[in-house]
Formats: C-alpha cells, structure tokens, sequence
C-alpha cells in the first residue's frame, strides 16, 4: 500500500465517523455490531503496520494540513517509533476492546452509546500518540480526559461511577490544563509549533529561561494523568467503569497518555539535573505504593488498577533515568504491560460475566469450567510475574540491565527488585480463581463466549510470539520506539534466555525467590497493609473529596461576600465604584481653577437655585417617600426654570411635562409598592451612604467645573443654527434638531417610550398564569434573591 | 428552523405592502435641498444594509405592538423582521469583509454634524452573531410563550431588545450608542418583569436599578466629553481626543470604563447579573446572557481602544487586572450554586472577566482573542440557558440537589448540555478552546505581572468551569431521581425545542473545528480597533 | 376627585388639550412644539378624562389600544425614516413635497410624518402607563 498522508490524515480521524454510526448500528443489527465496527480500528492497525519497516530503518513520517493558520495550529502527524508503536497498541488493542466490548455489554440499554463513546476516546487516543502539533496534541490530550469521563461514569446509577468520572475529569483535566501552559510556553521559548521541529532542535528549551516552568506544567499534566503519587486515586476508582472501558484506558491507552508525554518530550526536556531528579522519585514513589496498596485488595480489577499504578511509576522512573538501557527497559515493559494488562483486565471481566463476582477470596476452580480464559489468564500472568518465556520476562531483563549500568546495587534498583517481588506475588494471587479449590459462586460458571475470550488469548499470544522472535519484536518495535524516546538511534539485542550469571539475572532469580514467599505470606501482608491503613486513616482518595468540598465551601464563602443579595450593599458600592472613578483621576487631570467665574449671573437666578436646594433638603429629610418624590419634583422644575432663563422654551416646557408626569406616576407607583413608608437607617449606615454621596456630588461638580473650562468648540451648534432652516426647511433649531439632523436617536427613544409604556402594563397587568418553576433557595443565603 | 414556507410568504408580502405607501411618497417627493454640507454622490444602496438589522427589528417591534391583538400574527412577524435582519447582516459581513468599513449618513447630514452607522469588520461580526442568535432563539420563543405572553408583547420586546444590541454594534455617534444602550435596557427590562412573578420582581428592581445607574453615568461621560471635543462622531472624537490637552481626559474616561464594566458585569460591579438573570423566562435569560454583557465588553473595546487612543492605554491595566478578578471570582461564584440557572448567571459574568483580560493585555493578538471570545461567548450562553430551560421543561428541576436522570431519560438535552458545558469551560474541540488559547498565548508573550495573572486567570476560570460543569453533569444529569423534589412538574417540551438547540450545537463545534472563521474576522477587527486608520479615512471621505 | 365641576369640564378640557396638541406638534418645525411635547399634552388630556369618567369610558371613546397606537407611531416614525430608500437617499433623508392649495404652500415632508409619528408615540405609552395605573386603583 503506498503511503498517502492526505489518507492517514483522514483515516486516523475514522474512530470520530465510528462513533456517530455506533448508536444507529446498534439499533440495526444490535450486539453484532461490535464485530463489525472493530473492522475500524483493525483497518487503522494494519494501515500503521504498513509504516513498520520504513520506520525501523529511521525514517519519520511529518505532514500534516493547517487548522487555524493564523495562531500557527496545524492538523498533523508525526509517525516515529514511538507514535507508531503506540498508535499501534491503540489500535490494535482497541481492535479486540471493541469486539469484547459488543459481547460484554450485549443487550444494555445504552450499548449503542457505550460504543460511541468508546470510539470517541480511541480516536482521541490515536490523535494524541500521532499528533506532530504541540496544540493539537493537546487538544486531543484533553479529549482523551471528556471521553473517559463518559467512560467511567458509564453506570451512572451507581454513585461511585459517577465520583469516579468526576474525578478522573477534576484530576486528568487540572493536569490537561498545566499541560496546556505548558505546551504554549514551549511554543513561546522555542518558536516551534510542533514536536518535529523541536527534536530537530533538540537544545532549545533546555536552554530557554522558562525550561524549569514548562518541566513542572509538562509533569503535572503527565503525572495526574498517569497516576503518579499523590495523583492516583482516580485510577483505581475508575474501576467502576465497564470491563471493556478498564482494560482500554487502563492497559494501553488513557493512563500510558502521561507517559507518552514524558517520552515525546524526553530528547527535549530530559537529561537535565531536575529531569532526572523528579522523574525517578515520583516514579519510585508510585511504583511502590502501586504494588503496597494491590497487594492489599481481594477484587480482580482492584488488584489489577493498583499493579497498573506501580506499572506507570516504574515507567516514570526508568524515563526519568534515561540511560539508553533503562529507555529500553521502558520500552519493553510499557508493551508487555500493554499486553498483559489488557488481557487481564477482559479476563477478569469474562469470569465476572460469568461466575457474578471478582473477589479472589470466593472464586475457585475455574481452570475446568473455563479453560480457554483460564489459558488467557496464565500467559497474562506469566508475563506479569516476568517469567520467561514472555515479554515481560525480557522487559524486566533489560531494566535490571539498565539500573546495574547505571548503579549497581542503588535505590532504584532496590525499589524495583521489591516491586517486581510484589508484582510477582500479585500475579499469583490473580491466578488463585483457576487454581483454588471450587466455592459457592453468584452464578453458575462456565466458558465464555469467543467475544470475551479473543482478545485475551490473542494478547498474550502477542506477548509470546514477541519473546520468541525476540529479534523482530526488537528491530521492528522497541529500538525504534526507544531510538525516538532517547533521541539518537541505538542499538539494542536483548536475549530471551541469558547468556551467562550476570547482575540482571541474579537479581531475576533474587526477584522470583522474594516473589514466593511474599506469595505464600499474602494473607499475613494484606492484612498488614489493611491494618496500616486503617491505621493511617487518610489518603490521597479521601483528601480529593476534602479538597473539593473546601474548594465548594471557599466559593460559598466569597460568593456570600461578594454577592451579598442585599440592594442596599449593591448600590452603596456602585456609587462608591462612582465617586472613585470620579476623584482619583483627578490626580492626573488637576483640579478646576475655582477663580474661574462666568458671567455673573442675576440676583433670581440665586432665588431658583435656593428653592431647587430647599428641594433637595426637604428629599433627605422628608419622614415618607411621598413627600420625597413631591419635592424631587420642585427640584425638576427649578431645572426646568432655568432652562426657560436661558432660552430653551422647547426644553423647558418638556422639562415641565416630564417632572409633573414624573411625579404622577411615581406617587401612583409607590401606591403599589409595599414598600415601609419611610427610609429608616441606622446612624452609621446613614453616615457611610451620606460621605459616598457627598463624594460623588463634589466629584461630579469639580468634572463639571474642569469641562466648563475647556474652550467650547461650537462647530455643531453653529452648523445647526446655520442650516436648520436654509437646508432642513425649519426655523425651530431644537425640533430639527430631533426630527432631522438626530432623527435616528429620536427613533431610538421614541422606541423606548414605546417599550417603557408596554413594560408597565405587563409589571401591573401580567399575573402569573400556572405557577412556574421558582428558583431553589439559595445557599449562599442571598437574601431575596431567589426566594419566591 | 421551525419557520414554514407559508408563514415566511405573508410575513415579507407584510413587509413589503407596508413599504408601499412610503414609495409613493419618496415618488412625489424631493430630498432636501444641496447645501454645502450634504454629500453629493448618491448613496449606494449597500450602506442600508448597516441599518438593515437595526431597523428591520424595529419595524417588528413596531408592527407586533401595534397589532397586539392579532396574537397569531406576532411570532410571525418578529420571524420575518429577524429573518430579513439576518439575511442583511450576512451580506453585511460580506461587503464589509470585501470591501471595509461601511458608512451611512442619516439624513445625508455628513459626519460629524449628523449620526452616521459605521460598520466595521467587528460591528458586523457582532450584529451578525447577534441576529443569528436572535433568530435561533426566537424559534425557541415561539415553542415557549404562550397566548397570554405574545398579547401582552413579548415579541416587541425581544425584536427591540435586537435592534438595541445591533444599534450599538453597528453605530459611529457615541450618543447615538447611549440610545441604543437606552433601547436595549428598556426592553430588557420590560422582559425580564415578563410573568409577573414576585422573584422576578426582585431581580428585576436590581436589574433596573443598578443599570439606569450604569446608563446614567455613560450619559454623563458622554456630556463631559461632549464638552471639552464639541463632537459626538466617533471618528472625530478620536482626531479631537489625540490634541486634547488639559481636558479631564482622564475622570471621563474612568466615568467610561466604570459604565461598561458595569454593563458587563464585572467585579465588583456585576451585582445586578446574579441577582437577576435567573428570574425570567429562560429564553430571556438566554438572550441576556448571550448578548447584554457582551455590549459592555464592545464598548469598552470602541470607545477606550478606539477612541482614546494613546489615552485609553493608562485603563488598560486596570481592565485587566478587574478582568482576572472577575473571571476567578465568578468562576468560584459558579461553584457555589446549586441551581443551573444560578451556575450559568455566573459563568456568563467569568466569561467577561476572561474577555477583560484580553483587552488589558494591551496587544493585538489579546484583543483578537476576547474579540474570538465574545462571539464564542455569545452563541454558548445563550445556548447553555436554553438547554437548562429544556431539562426543567422535561424534569421540573435543574438542581444540583436533585437527581433528574436526563442523560439515561433525555439524551439529546443530556448531550447538548455536555457540549456546551465543555465548550464554556474552553475544552476542546468546541468554540471555547481557541479564544482561550489565544488569551493565554497573549499573557505568556508578554512580561510583568499582569501578563502571567492573565494566564493563570484564563485558565484557573477554566478549571473552576470545568469543575462546576462536571458536577452539573455527575449531580443533575447522571444521577437517578432519588425521591427529593421540589414539587415542580415536568410540563415537557415539544420536538420544535431541538432544532433551535441543535443549530446552535452545529454552530459551536463548527467553530470548535473551524476557528479561522471567525478568528480572521476577529484579527481583522482587532487591528481595525488598534489602528483605525481606514475607517477614519473612510470617515473623512464622506465630508 | 370626580366632582361634580370637574366631571363636567373634563371633556371640554380635554378635547381642547387634545386640539392644542396636534396645534403644538404641527407647529413644532418652526415654532416651540412638537412632537414629543404635543404628545405629553395629549396624554394628559386623556389622563385626565380617565380620572373624571373612569378608564372604560376612555378605552371605549380611544377605539384603539393606547399601546397599539405606540406601536403605530413608531411604525410611522420608522418608515418615515426609511421612505429616503425610495429617493436613493440614506436613512432619514428629509424628503419635501410642497404642494400649492389655493394658492397656500403646503409643506409635507418625512420629517413631518416622523413628528407625528413621535407624537403617537409618547400619547400611545404616557396614556396607557396613565390609564393601566388609574384602573387599578
């Protein structure tokens, strides 16, 4: 098949066209669906396949087509060893998800919907492993967080799917958004907008001043991401979701997208002093908590989250090393985990479908009456444990190799070997349901159908044949992959069987002995862990709940200050806000010269503005409002007094209307308003309301004065007067002017009017017809405000 | 839309018969006489199309009004009038986009004596956005107001309510902005005392109260500037300001910025929005939402960009600085409520703070993202309420105490609701995303301290958002009824409801998945802001 | 307040009020008046024959809905402004046609219509807010 970018470009883009036909699918050939739409990502498998060999020989695929060429956001693809195998594990992986998840949720009430989900968050995965552009990886990054919450909150009768799916949205999406500053800071340190272009430079944001800044956002967005302690309780507690939906985002997908990151900007951000600090202790960290805290639990998918979690911290540390070893190691476990897990995860669903439960404590003898799962199972778990001959068991091989290269007998080295004794022993204890002696079950056990027995088998034969034909699985897959994360090409030639007693292999040998007896100690050490906990009594898991529920009852409290719900407070700060505005610019634009007088006005003049000002006395002293608004009315009429002395009789005689109508109406008004008959504050409150009032009274007088200082500039005035008549064919100026020369503002008003006239009657005559929804109280306890 | 053929004939036959008797005048008539101050080249029939979505409402307001009592004729005509004014407002994009600002002298009185409508690339993208929106909402109206509503002149109040908005976007006179401000208000007003219930009596004094008091200091700081230039023209304001010395340049421009603000709701100004903006009917709530805000948002950018010039930089700090406050304060506001009305009032507010923060970064690519804001803004609020008002038609409640099992019971409303959640929130791939990229590119870029306080306040809104929405979604949506109610029915909501929600979906994962067009129209209207050198020319022509 | 004097002098008052309104707006173009305060006088006069024979009466004696004949003047005022299309002219061209009667000039013109569109405005809404808060009462 010859290579189209303009073809992958759009193919990779399927799953979204997938996830609009699921639902109708569904509805025509119902649980047959599954089968056919996983043809959707068997198709994108075997087009990325093609790409192999070209990429094993070094070659890179970059192309891509604008989005939004204007912020520099392109749509495009950057095919690697490491996009390419991840985009592989998506596909692939998703190829048997999909059909198990049609066998697994056949007959749901929603499994058309569950499909499309499913689809939405494999294309979102597929975009982010292959993304070139810096912004588009992050757009799918974040997709990748909407769509496992619908994932995970999937059983939305159960409250703790629905915790789960907010947390995992709260926990993933905080990080997404760190990321997100991350991602543009990187574009703003280096001018590149995309990961090809930033590994041809490769030096560039090591240098950049804001290096230390993008390393702390890049890490929370993969470290929430990929579970790293103290992230990592939304993963367990995504459990809740679906099977189908564990064993996808939890094997090879969602959880992997934090690691991915950390690898894709390994040969840019890493081998500094920070990278290699903090990559390795969160990594550490995780791996060990992963492991303590899985052996503690008794349900399959339980076990199953936590070993996932020290999977990722292990990844974590080995990257954060970034010895070309310890990268290889990486490499090599992140593709056995991806395998083992995802089968694990359908196995564990397959013998829940079947037998009603997950809990090790019950199951038993399921090796008779499910032998083809039970077969699953065994070569997950071998893996698992790193036994040979498996993937895993040369995964763990090479990291052994890598940490003694880099320091013998170190603390990583030590974490790793306890870890792996414990991941050990935990893979036991996942094949205790086959080996135990048969229980009292939920339901009558018996095999699975091929749907949920595919998948599995086919995963850990993946896991097999790559350990057999260790070259190929090498050359084709892991030096590519590891060449991208180290950022130079290598050379790798790891053995299956060990050539000779190195360090490695004594510490396997070391690893499967503590591995045994911590087996055989299980039940001591769960208990011990369950009883150290207990003990503890807080974690992560709890301190989100209380973390949220403070952030809750911290918005309740500032909301309850800054919305108080009482108008009182509402207008005292406005008019506050208004007598800042008012005098603190005075400081740039000076106070008025008060020598400044007009002409000297008449001795009446003073006679109107004393009656205007009793006016205003007698408003603030008035005992009921009514006597208030009769006197606001004296002091319209002075205003319009004064328009009359000026020569505005046009203006004036409005004024008059409007100050009478004013009066009416308001006096008809307040009849309808149970409002207390008079304003009764107390002292202080007084007090306070009168200095802001005064403030804004002086502030509006001084602008006033500062205006009436300006020169004039009579311009539009004189154009009125000079052609009201000659050109508009009037001779009253004021009219022309409303009618001709600002006809437009007269409209608007007149509109107004319009609307001020019908918005009273449907204050006054409108009742409410049914009782309508009311607004439910208010927890702020904004007084009013939502209280019918 | 849910528009049929027969009902679009009678409505522009309506239209056109009434132009009829004013033809027959134009005929006998001539135009007031050639002074030296008229234009004299005949004006090209495309500048109408600036008045166009400003008058056409109008009309309908006019002819809804004044026959009341036709109650059957009233969603018709506000149809047809919203129709005609959209259908004008794209082709105003068109010839804007193709050919500049466009300019229309009413009265043929030439700038700066008369008023003149300039429509630049920004004004017509938001009178655009705002018909479209008025449009789209009015076949949610039509599903929701009853007889009794439409009697008692509903329809006049949402097509004047449009007029207002489009005026003020479309408008180059500064009073003439302070009576569309006026237009809008009073209608606003009128909607949101619609129903006469007692809450909304509340909200509606705060709403009434506080916003006369906005508008009142806008109308003084038009006065005052008035007099020290001489001028109401835009453009000349910007000539007259750039020579202004000694003038207090400064307090009316403060007495500006404080009256936006106020208008946009920002802290700690916004008092009014929360108070109120839950009471209406939700489709008032909705176009509020969507549109009121967002005209203190442009006026701000007109008039302290535009108009001050090098004058107007000295606010820009401030703007900033209020803007971080209120898109973090709002965003923790939203996180408080329980109420999805209530949420959604906040998150309106939050969404101002984040287009605030734009505009005081100062820069072009700032101002292009709150511009990109604005529209995404304006097109998801009003589509965020209406989706509420659908989940309470359908469940009686949209609570975060209640359980109302939408997402298993009504999975449209439950998937319409997700995405406009998410695209509030500015995730991706929904119309949030890239104004919100844009603003935290912008502050990066730049240095001191407001530049990162701008990111942090873009994206913490963001996160905070994002934590409401999801809660929204985990309490209200997905979780079972649990037997607590509020005694409220479920009254349903018919088939017809969808349609305007769903073409407002199309809409916000179209510009999720196609930014550019609106981010070049954006640019385009930024730089016009920033250096107006065209539209002044423009201006100048036409004296 | 309905006594006896005023119920009598209401309708004379009134309809002498209303006749000065139309008197003031026509005027309004050359003279002190208009649109907007003959609107405000007329509005009075029919709040004050609402308060001396009670709102029916004057609902009956108005034939059409005060808000409707709002709605009427702003339709006339926004069509007076867009009757300049018809000229090729902008929005609100002031368009005049003097026709002689008898030897008199008449001038009517847009800018008139827009008047008495303003007028029926502000009697349409001031007399509705009037008559809507006296009927309750």
């Amino acid at each position: 098949m010859a290579f189209s970018p303009d073809f992958m470009l759009w193919l990779a883009l399927a799953p979204f066209a997938a996830a609009l036909i699921a639902p109708w699918l569904v509805g025509r050939i119902g649980g047959r669906a599954g089968w056919v739409l996983a043809l959707v990502p068997a198709i994108l498998f075997v087009a990325f396949a093609s790409l192999l060999p070209a990429v094993a020989n070094g070659v890179t695929f970059a192309y891509g087509v604008e989005w939004a060429p204007s912020l520099g956001v392109r749509y495009s693809h950057f095919i690697d060893g490491l996009s390419l195998t991840f985009a592989l594990l998506v596909t692939g992986i998703g190829t048997f998800i999909v059909v198990y998840a049609g066998g697994y949720l056949s007959g749901h009430g929603h499994h058309g919907r569950f499909l499309s989900f499913l689809f939405l968050f494999m294309g979102s995965m597929l975009g982010l492993v292959v993304a070139d552009d810096l912004i588009s990886l992050f757009i799918f990054y974040e997709l990748t967080s909407i769509t496992s919450f619908l994932l995970i909150g999937f059983d939305h009768e159960r409250s703790a799917a629905r915790r789960a799916a907010l947390q995992a949205l709260i926990v993933t999406g905080s990080g997404g958004l760190a990321l997100f500053a991350g991602l543009v800071l990187m574009r703003l340190a280096s001018g590149e907008a995309s990961v090809s272009a930033l590994l041809a430079t490769p030096d560039v944001l090591r240098e950049a001043p804001a290096y230390t800044a993008i390393f702390v956002l890049v890490c929370l967005g993969a470290f929430t991401k990929s579970a790293q302690v103290p992230f990592h309780s939304w993963l367990p507690n995504a459990m809740e979701a679906p099977t189908p939906v564990s064993a996808y985002l939890h094997s090879a997908t969602m959880v992997k997208a934090g690691v991915f990151v950390l690898m894709r900007f390994a040969p840019v951000l890493g081998d500094t002093a920070l990278w290699g600090t903090v990559l390795p202790l969160f990594g550490g960290a995780t791996f060990l908590t992963g492991v303590i805290l899985g052996i503690r639990q008794t349900d399959l998918k339980q076990i199953l989250a936590y070993t996932t979690v020290a999977s990722l911290g292990l990844l974590v540390m080995l990257t954060g090393i970034g010895t070309e070893y310890a990268l290889a190691g990486a490499v090599f476990y992140l593709l056995a985990h991806a395998l083992f897990k995802g089968g694990l995860f359908m196995v564990s669903g397959a013998i829940d479908h079947e037998t009603g439960t997950r809990d090790i404590t019950v199951l038993g003898g399921l090796i008779t009456k499910m032998p083809i799962t039970f077969l699953a199972a065994l070569l997950g778990c071998l893996s698992m444990a790193g036994l040979p001959p498996l993937v895993g068991f040369v995964a763990k091989e090479v990291l052994y190799d890598g940490l003694w290269e880099v320091g013998g007998v170190s603390v990583a080295t030590i974490v790793a070997v306890i870890g792996n004794a414990l991941m050990f022993a935990i893979a036991g204890a996942v094949m205790l349901p086959f080996l135990r002696r048969p229980g009292a079950l939920p339901k009558k056990p018996h095999e699975a159908p091929p749907a949920l027995w595919l998948g599995p088998i086919v995963l850990g034969g993946v896991a097999l044949g790559g350990a057999l034909l260790l070259d190929d699985f090498t050359h084709l897959l892991v030096a590519p992959m590891t060449g991208a994360v180290a950022g130079a090409a290598v050379e790798l030639h790891p053995h299956l069987i060990p050539t000779g007693l190195y360090p490695p292999v004594i510490l396997t040998l070391v690893t499967i002995g503590v591995g045994l007896v911590l087996f055989i100690l299980l039940s001591v050490l769960r208990r011990a862990v369950a009883g150290l906990l207990t003990a503890i009594g807080w974690g992560p898991d709890k301190g989100f709940d209380q973390v949220i529920a403070g952030i809750v009852r911290g918005s309740v409290a500032v909301t309850k200050v800054v919305q108080p719900g009482s108008m009182q407070s509402y207008v005292t700060a406005t008019f506050l806000a208004i007598a800042l505005a008012l005098l603190l610019p005075l400081g740039a634009d000076g106070l008025p010269d008060l020598r400044y007088v007009g002409s000297t006005p008449e001795a009446f003049y003073f006679v109107i503005l004393a009656v205007a000002v009793g006016g205003l006395w007698i408003v603030i002293r008035a005992k009921t409002r009514l006597i208030a608004i009769v006197s606001l009315g004296v002091q319209g009429t002075m205003v319009a007094l004064i328009f009359m002395l000026y020569g505005a009789p046009d203006l004036s005689f409005t004024q008059f209307m409007v100050e009478t109508l004013s009066v009416v109406i308001l006096a008809l008004v307040m009849t309808r308003l149970d409002l207390k008959a008079s304003d009764h504050r107390a002292g202080p409150v007084a007090t306070r309301d009168g200095v802001v009032a005064i403030a804004c009274g002086l502030g509006f007088t001084l602008l006033l004065l500062n205006v009436v200082q300006q020169p004039f500039d009579p311009r539009l005035s004189e154009f009125f007067l000079d052609h009201a008549y000659d050109i508009a064919h009037g001779r009253n100026v004021v009219n022309v002017i409303l009618v001709d020369f600002r006809a437009l503002d007269t409209l608007g008003e007149s509109a107004v009017v319009m609307a001020a006239g019908l918005a009273i009657l449907v204050l006054i005559r409108m009742v409410p017809a049914v009782t309508r929804r009311i607004a439910a109280p208010d927890p702020t306890g904004t007084k009013g405000e939502g209280r019918a | 839309m849910q528009m049929r053929r027969e009902q679009v004939l009678p409505a522009l036959l309506g239209f056109i018969a009434l132009l009829l008797p004013t033809a027959a005048f134009a005929a006998i008539a001539v135009p007031h006489g050639n002074g030296p101050a008229m234009l004299t080249e005949p004006t090209r029939y495309a500048a109408w199309l600036t008045v166009a979505p400003i008058v056409l409402p109008i009309i309908g307001s006019a002819l809804t009004l004044a026959f009341r009592h036709k109650i059957a004729w009233q969603a018709n005509i506000a149809f047809g009038a919203m129709f005609l004014a959209t259908v004008s407002a794209v082709f105003l994009n068109i010839v804007v986009l193709s050919h500049g600002p466009l300019l229309l002298a009413a009265g043929n009185w030439l700038p700066p004596f008369g008023i003149i409508i300039a429509v630049d690339v920004l004004g017509a993208l938001l009178v655009l956005v705002t018909c479209l929106v008025g449009f789209i909402g009015l076949s949610y109206a039509r599903c929701d107001v009853d007889h009794e509503g439409a009697s008692f002149g509903f329809y006049t109040f949402y097509c004047l309510l449009i007029a207002g908005v489009c005026g003020s976007f479309a408008t180059g006179d500064i009073f003439n902005l302070y009576v569309w401000f006026e237009v809008f208000l009073v209608s606003s007003f009128g909607m949101i005392v619609f129903g006469g219930e007692r809450i909304q009596m509340d909200g509606a004094v705060k709403y009434g109260v506080l916003n006369l008091i906005a508008t009142t200091i806008f109308l003084i700081a038009v006065g005052a500037l008035y007099g020290f230039t001489g001028t109401l023209n835009m453009a000349d304001i910007r000539h007259v300001l750039a020579e202004t010395e000694g003038a207090p340049v400064v307090t009316v421009g403060a007495l500006f910025v404080l009256a936006f603000a106020m208008k946009a709701a920002a802290f700690p100004l916004h008092f009014w929005l929360p108070a109120s903006y839950h009471t209406p009917r939700i489709v008032v709530g909705a176009l509020f939402a969507g549109l009121l805000t967002k005209v203190g948002i442009y006026s701000l950018m007109r008039v302290m960009i535009m108009l001050f010039g090098d004058k107007g930089t000295m606010f820009l700090p401030l703007i900033g600085w209020v803007g971080v406050a209120t898109a973090v304060l709002a965003a923790l506001g939203a996180l408080a409520q329980t109420n999805l009305r209530r949420l959604a009032a906040f998150l309106v507010i939050s969404g101002v703070g984040v287009m605030m923060i734009g505009i005081g970064l100062d820069t072009a690519e700032g101002l292009t993202g709150a511009i990109v804001y604005a529209v995404h803004s304006i097109l998801v609020m009003t589509a965020l309420f209406l989706v509420i008002g659908v989940v309470e038609r359908l469940t009686g409640d949209a609570d975060l105490t209640i359980g109302s099992n939408v997402y298993a019971r009504y999975g449209l409303a439950a998937g319409l609701f997700l995405i406009f959640g998410l695209a509030v929130s500015g995730l991706p791939p929904f119309s949030g995303f890239w104004p919100k990229l844009m603003l935290v590119q912008a502050s990066l870029a730049g240095s001191g301290a407001l530049a990162l306080a701008g990111a942090v306040g873009v994206i913490l809104s963001g996160l905070l958002t994002t934590i409401a929405i999801g809660r929204a979604w985990v309490l209200v949506f997905l979780r079972p009824r649990d037997g607590s109610e509020n005694g409220h029915v479920a009254v349903g909501a018919p088939r017809a409801m969808a349609a305007p929600l769903v073409a407002l979906a199309i809409l916000v994962v179209a510009l999720g998945l196609l930014p550019t067009i609106v981010i070049a129209p954006a640019q385009s209207g930024a730089a016009g802001l920033l250096d107006p050198t065209v539209y002044l020319q423009r201006v100048q022509d036409m004296e | 307040m309905s006594t006896l004097i005023f119920r009598t002098v209401a309708p004379y008052l009134s309809a002498l009020m209303i006749l000065f309104s139309v008197f003031v707006l026509l005027r309004g173009h050359n003279e002190p008046g208009g649109g907007f305060i003959g609107g405000l006088i007329a509005a009075s006069a029919i709040a004050i024959y609402g308060i001396a024979y009670g709102v029916e009466t004057v609902r009956r004696a108005m034939y059409i809905h005060p808000n409707s004949l709002a709605g009427f003047g702003l339709l006339i005022g926004a069509l007076s402004g867009v009757a300049a299309i018809f000229a090729g002219e902008p929005l609100f061209t002031g368009l005049w046609w003097i026709p002689v009667v008898g030897g008199v000039e008449i001038p009517l013109s847009t800018v008139m219509t827009f008047d008495i569109g303003v007028y029926l405005v502000v009697v349409g809404s001031l007399s509705s807010i009037a008559l809507t808060l006296e009927e309750t009462d």
